[in-house]
């Protein structure tokens, strides 16, 4: 007999969290599976500045754990490090199969896969990925101890991670495609002040290249058109994000981005299957969005799962 | 951690990795990583179910600056997979995103290639 529960809810960012809170405290019995360890985006940010309640800094990653601990202590359960090998979501009564192993049947989901590092699609890349390419400073900073590194991108995770990285490095080069960072100006400011930070704006990067580990980067600027090879120990790239959206893939409506479409109650055109957080398409997001959409679901898969029972 | 995942040094590299005389998946992780964190149930259960057929070895990257470098390894966690004859074989996995299938899959064609 495979175990049932009210409310599977995918991905354990802080959409996925928050909806499991809401869930657990209205006695739904709510299952949170994820392929990693909770908190999403949120447990490889340094530190987060913006998120109400917490006046001074907290690390992402305290973050993470308190957004999971609070939603075990209403009773839900967080499945860690878990894969998910088949399912079916259009189904009134949806299932997934986990790890090839057990068949979990949810009568409402949430899912909220948000969304992974963006890749650059330049030569190279995926050659030196973890030979010098990295796109977590958290995880991969301290192994640039002393180092000259670069990081591509100019919005908020772009400044705010290179700062964290100047702990490290001896000196960190931003490379940005624009004239100025799109990164809140106080991060900015900051970044711009720092002596170990350079910045070479108007350019992008072609090609990487190196023997064993990456030896170099080559630029081009996107005004002149001129091309240039930076020698570096380093680079981390953060320049936005793409949709993790192959579990709706096919059951629901995908902008022209790959971001899913939902009502404002999160709801998608399948009866029991709501969108949260960096999945969904819409223009903003952030922590406290992703919060609010999860919030959001999980009330309306509440109101959804009474009306069912009634019926 | 599983008993069938074992800790080593860098000192003790040649010994347990290239002169095993079996696949080693080999695994460089840190702390305050948190894919590494994800990455150590989906080790240990592929560790689990292919015991006896090949290694699975852990490395601590703080303590394994040079040997890390000597690898070119410069992102926790990655992993490492290396033939019988201890040559490193096969592509790399490192990141969030390493799947329990995927490592299953590389040592089991490393098995098959012997």
């Amino acid at each position: 007999m495979n175990e049932r529960y009210d409310l599977v809810i995918v991905g354990a960012g802080p959409a996925g969290l928050a909806a499991a809170i809401y869930a657990a405290r209205a006695r739904l019995e709510t299952l949170v599976l994820d392929e990693s360890v909770p908190g999403g985006q949120v447990k490889t940010t340094h530190k987060v500045s913006n998120y109400p309640g917490f006046p001074e800094d907290i690390k992402g990653t305290e973050l993470a754990k308190a957004f999971a601990a609070q939603a075990e202590r209403f009773g839900a359960t967080i499945r860690r490090a878990v894969e998910i090998t088949r399912h079916d979501l259009a189904a009134v009564v949806k299932t997934f199969e986990l790890d090839e192993e057990e068949t979990v049947e949810a009568r409402a989901v949430v899912v909220a896969t948000g969304a992974k590092p963006r890749e650059l699609g330049v030569p190279g890349e995926s050659r030196f990925r973890g030979r010098g390419i990295s796109y977590c400073a958290t995880c991969d900073g301290a192994y640039f101890e002393g180092k000259d590194i670069h990081v591509v991108g100019g919005g908020n995770s772009a400044v705010e991670e290179s700062l964290f990285l100047t702990q490290f490095a001896k000196s960190v080069t931003i490379v940005h495609q624009f004239d100025h960072f799109q990164a809140e100006a106080s991060s900015a400011e900051e970044a711009l002040a720092s002596p170990k930070i350079k910045v070479i704006w108007d350019s992008e990067p072609r090609a990487f290249s190196g023997e064993t580990a990456l030896r170099a980067v080559t630029i081009q600027n996107v005004k002149t058109q001129e091309r240039s090879e930076l020698a570096t120990d380093g680079v981390f790239v953060f320049i936005g994000l793409v949709p993790r959206a192959d579990l709706v893939k096919g059951i629901v409506p995908l902008n022209k981005w790959g971001y899913v479409e939902t009502g404002e109650d999160m709801s998608t055109p399948v009866p029991g299957l709501y969108v949260a957080g960096d999945l969904r398409a819409k223009q903003f997001r952030q922590i406290t969005t992703a919060v609010s959409d999860g919030t959001i679901a999980a009330l309306a898969a509440q109101k959804y799962l009474k009306q069912q029972k009634a019926a | 951690m599983s008993e069938h995942v074992k800790e080593i040094t860098a000192a003790e590299f040649n010994r347990e990795v290239k002169e095993a005389g079996e696949p080693v998946v080999l695994d460089f992780y840190s702390t305050e990583c948190p894919p590494c964190a994800a990455l150590a149930p989906k080790f240990e259960a592929v560790a689990e179910q292919l015991a006896g057929k090949a290694r699975f070895i852990k490395i601590f990257r703080q303590g394994s600056r040079e040997l890390a470098m000597s690898l070119g390894v410069t992102g926790s966690p990655t992993l490492l997979f290396f033939d019988r004859h201890g040559r490193e074989q096969g592509e790399r996995m490192g990141g969030e995103e390493i799947k329990r299938s995927a490592i299953k899959a590389q040592v089991e064609a490393l098995l098959a290639a012997e």
